[in-house]
């Protein structure tokens, strides 16, 4: 555990640091690694023996190779296109200067914590055949017929997936972008580059780890997307993951389901892998000393840049600020008129037949389940955390990269194991909000671990070394010092475990039982019952929760920054 | 009586001795200084004795009593940090206070006045460390190290992140502090000029070896090793062959040229004319400053100016001679008289060098 120190305790923090390790390694085992295994191994039997008999089946069968191909093709295009979009959104936000541009630049995180089914709600009321855009355009030239036929389509599944992701790609360059040390592009002008040769020669080989861990995170991310495909995507188009629940959960053939999370995690794989490659590269960026000129944005000077840049501006708040104020909008309109109706109807006690129980219940599972979540996910992300920070073992890279793969593996693929793994003896975890609740905890403490990480590499070891010189014991210097300035992260960690959670809904739809559904699961049902109102309350609160857990996340981070920046 | 003892201390880590049996004493009142180029193991000491790390082998001791196994909190030394390990989250007032909660007996309103009064940051109380600058960093944490009332006072290249008139005022504080409190000091430093200035003594270190203990002025004027010949100060250096040994003088060929050296101050300590015969390969040191810019006896040779460079009272006046370049430091108001490519004679006397046996 902690790298340096006193030399009486040295042995016995090094026990107990390796015995909270085998305690967590156990734990994962129990609950992720044995009941993947077998999900694995699953789909590599038949009749009890191994074989490949039902891998052979999916990868001959015409059916599951289009759906294969087709998670595929969309994800390409959306990474391209969360490229397009996002590219010019890093330029913006490094090269000008406007007002509200810090604020912008945080809002870029939001997406990520968005819940997909909201995401998917919004496009259907704002970009769906009755949504506002149709509406607008019906009424603006006297149509009789919705011009914009994208929902149900790849289209539609594409923009979303942009929607979702091409902020990912505006924050993430921008960050490299603005590490450039501005000196490298003075020393290439005063060698005598242009302004084009200097962008190709040298900015965008810098950047280029950037532009391509960003691509590839974009690409896993629109792979494994399940709530938008599922919502959004109708009946032809499926991906693998609508592939696997429809096979796990309606046909309730899990041979050939764990066969396709088979193929489903191989590909996985092999993507996280070069993006966990491409991020390494990062490392020699982040060196600028002094920062990079800007120029105002908005000056009295026509030009077609600027054009550009306005239409820009325009398309993407329109593309953005659309589908999540139809939420908002929707959820306080019912028949034509203001009101409060459908929030009425979320916090109602009785029992509501579209989702099988009180809307009231599916809140309170939420926050059950959340709770339960993150009161795992921030001890094991944490310890996870300090092993990569502090641990000198050999092979630790590879411990590390096994012990965050729950983020090279689908929510689907998760729910599954759990239903599969943990459902019978001896825990008979099936149908219950436990169930659920794990497995929330194995898709979050990931994001735990990527929280916290900087902020234990951010503390400096010879603080605690300070505090016992000057008569702490071990654990003094770890209550006055160390917690009190990691303490801002964990709490940013665990606000993000529990937005997280309250918004997934994959995982959740595979452990399902009547009874057990969450908010997003909820938002799904009255969706499909074309309940907007309803749905739109309830996605309301979800969107007040990511916010909340966003400004939390904001804050508490720059906190944490300002106390190590010294 | 000699309080701090370090005997045979050894660490390695994994397979790289970082300290190979490091022996040396710090008595009562003294500032020690551990003189090194970096990765010397000149920090390692300095952690083992605060606690910090476990050694592999050998003791050390204070007042006879050896301190081992004690936890760092238990042993009442003192550390400075080279980066200062300030409490980010605690004021100037509370890090300073932070390790006299833990001494009863002293009052802690009481010494973090004092303290602040001894580093001349009196009203900085509430400042957080961000809000001060790095000199005023330095001393917090020199204040908060103090505050305890150790026995020992340990400094690890405290200031090393300073600019340099900076240095030489809190450099100047430190030694005014320490003896003020005669307060016992290990103070680790690759600056020889602020080893040079500030030590009673001086531990010169390389590779995790001692190489010479001495004061100030016995280490630069008298190096026992070619190591510290050519660390400390700024010196010629030849090899050679002896040739003959007589009257006291030794003669060495290098090339073919004879130079002379009196053998009193030319050989290490322990060693005399008897352990080194006619044949032996040496090195031969001669000091800048001792090097002149005329005619002098048999040390003479013949050169051409080939730059120089102004230093204030001094200058640097760089040399081609039959040996490569030279460096010699004169005086500026000798080196004005003379220009870049002038031919002079340059030499040194048999006094001023040092030999060094070449095994």
């Amino acid at each position: 555990m902690a790298a340096r120190l006193g030399a009486g305790d040295r042995g016995q923090v090094k026990r107990g640091g390796f015995i909270l390790f085998v305690g967590l390694l156990a734990f994962l085992g129990l609950v992720f690694y044995h009941p993947l295994f077998r999900v694995l191994q699953r789909g590599l039997t038949e009749g009890g023996k191994w074989s490949f008999s039902p891998l052979g089946t999916i990868l001959t069968d015409g059916y599951y190779l289009h759906i294969i191909v087709f998670s595929l093709k969309q994800a390409i295009m959306s990474t391209l296109l969360s490229l397009g979009i996002g590219l010019p959104g890093a330029y913006l936000l490094t090269r000008y200067s406007f007002p509200g541009k810090t604020a912008i630049r945080s809002l870029t995180v939001i997406p990520f914590v968005l819940p997909a089914i909201v995401v998917a709600l919004g496009f259907i009321l704002f970009f769906g055949n009755s949504g506002w855009v149709n509406q607008w355009l019906m009424s603006l030239f006297h149509l009789s017929n919705p011009p914009l036929h994208i929902l149900y389509s790849l289209t539609g599944i594409v923009l979303a997936h942009v929607f979702y992701n091409a902020p990912i790609v505006t924050r993430v360059v921008n960050a490299a972008w603005e590490g450039i040390d501005p000196e490298i592009d003075e020393a290439a002008s005063s060698l005598g580059a242009g302004g084009i040769r200097r962008f190709v020669g040298i900015t965008l080989p810098l950047l280029s780890p950037a532009l391509l861990s960003s691509a590839a995170l974009v690409f896993i991310f629109s792979f494994l997307s399940f709530p938008i495909v599922l919502t959004l995507g109708g009946a032809r188009y499926a991906t693998i993951e609508v592939g696997i629940y429809t096979l796990v959960r309606t046909l309730l053939d899990y041979r050939l389901g764990s066969a396709l999370i088979l193929v489903e995690t191989a590909l996985s794989l092999s993507f996280t892998y070069l993006y966990l490659k491409a991020e390494g590269g990062f490392a020699v960026l982040t060196q600028g000393s002094r920062r990079l000129v800007v120029y105002p944005l908005f000056v009295r000077k026509a030009s077609i840049g600027r054009v550009f840049i306005v239409v820009y501006i325009v398309i993407i708040s329109v593309f953005f600020l659309g589908p999540i104020s139809s939420v908002l909008v929707d959820s306080l309109r019912v028949a034509g008129r203001w009101s409060c109706e459908s929030y009425r109807q979320i916090f109602a006690l009785s029992y509501n037949p579209f989702l099988g129980v009180s809307p009231l219940r599916t809140v309170l599972n939420s926050l059950f389940i959340g709770g339960i979540a993150t009161a795992i996910s921030l001890p094991v992300g944490t310890l996870i955390a300090m092993f990569a920070v502090r641990s000198r073992l050999p092979g630790r890279r590879l411990i590390e990269a096994i012990l965050m793969a729950p983020l090279a593996v689908s929510s689907v693929a998760i729910g599954f194991a759990v239903l599969y793994g943990l459902g019978g003896a001896p825990l008979h975890l099936s149908g219950t909000l436990i169930a659920i609740a794990l497995a929330h905890a194995i898709l979050t403490y990931p994001f735990v671990v990527r929280v916290i990480r900087p902020v234990l590499e951010g503390l400096d070891p010879s603080l605690v070394e300070a505090a016992r010189s000057l008569g702490a014991s071990r654990n003094r210097a770890f209550f006055e010092v160390i917690l009190p300035l990691i303490g801002p992260g964990m709490l940013a960690a665990a606000v993000f475990a529990f937005a997280l959670s309250i918004g997934e809904m994959t995982a959740t739809i595979m452990l399902m039982r009547p009874g057990l559904g969450t908010m997003p699961v909820a938002v799904y049902s009255l969706l499909s019952a074309r309940q907007f109102g309803a749905a739109s309350a309830m996605g309301m609160i979800l969107i007040v929760v990511t916010a909340v857990a966003f400004l939390a996340i904001d804050r508490l981070g720059k906190r944490g920054t300002k106390c190590q920046s010294l | 009586m000699p309080e701090l003892v370090v005997e045979n201390l050894t660490k390695s880590f994994g397979k790289v001795n970082a300290l190979y049996r490091i022996s040396f004493t710090l008595s009562q009142g003294e500032f020690l200084t551990l003189l090194g180029p970096s990765g010397c193991g000149k920090t390692t000491t300095l952690r083992l004795i605060a606690g910090f790390d476990r050694p592999n082998g050998g003791r050390i001791t204070i007042d006879g009593r050896s301190i081992l196994n004690d936890p760092p909190e238990d042993r009442q030394i003192g550390f400075v940090f080279q980066n200062y390990a300030l409490f980010p989250h605690m004021n100037v007032a509370r890090n300073i206070a932070y390790g006299t909660r833990f001494n009863r007996g002293i009052p802690t309103k009481r010494r973090v006045r004092e303290l602040l009064d001894l580093v001349d940051l009196r009203g900085f109380e509430r400042r957080t460390p961000a809000e001060l600058s790095s000199g005023q960093q330095q001393r917090v944490a020199l204040a908060r190290a103090l505050a305890p009332r150790p026995r020992l006072l340990l400094l690890d290249e405290p200031l090393s992140a300073l600019d340099a008139s900076l240095r030489e005022s809190l450099r100047m504080q430190i030694r005014n502090i320490q003896q003020e409190l005669t307060l016992s000091t290990v103070y680790v430093t690759h600056d020889q000029a602020e080893a040079l200035s500030l030590a009673d003594r001086i531990v010169v270190m390389q590779s995790g070896v001692i190489q010479q203990i001495g004061t100030p002025q016995k280490v630069y004027e008298h190096p026992q090793t070619e190591f510290v010949a050519s660390f400390i100060g700024r010196a010629n250096r030849f090899s050679g062959t002896v040739t003959v040994i007589k009257h006291g003088l030794i003669s060495v060929k290098v090339g073919e040229f004879l130079f002379f050296v009196t053998s009193e101050a030319g050989l290490p300590d322990g060693l005399d004319t008897s352990q080194i015969t006619p044949g032996d390969h040496v090195s031969l040191f001669v000091k800048e400053e001792h090097m002149q810019l005329r005619e002098g006896g048999q040390n003479t040779i013949s050169a051409q100016v080939a730059s120089r460079q102004y230093r204030g009272e001094t200058s640097i006046v760089h040399l081609k001679t039959q040996f490569g370049l030279l460096r010699a430091r004169v005086d500026t108001h000798q080196a004005e008289t003379i220009t870049s490519g002038s031919k002079v004679k340059l030499s040194f006397s048999p006094g001023a060098g040092l030999l060094f046996p070449v095994s």
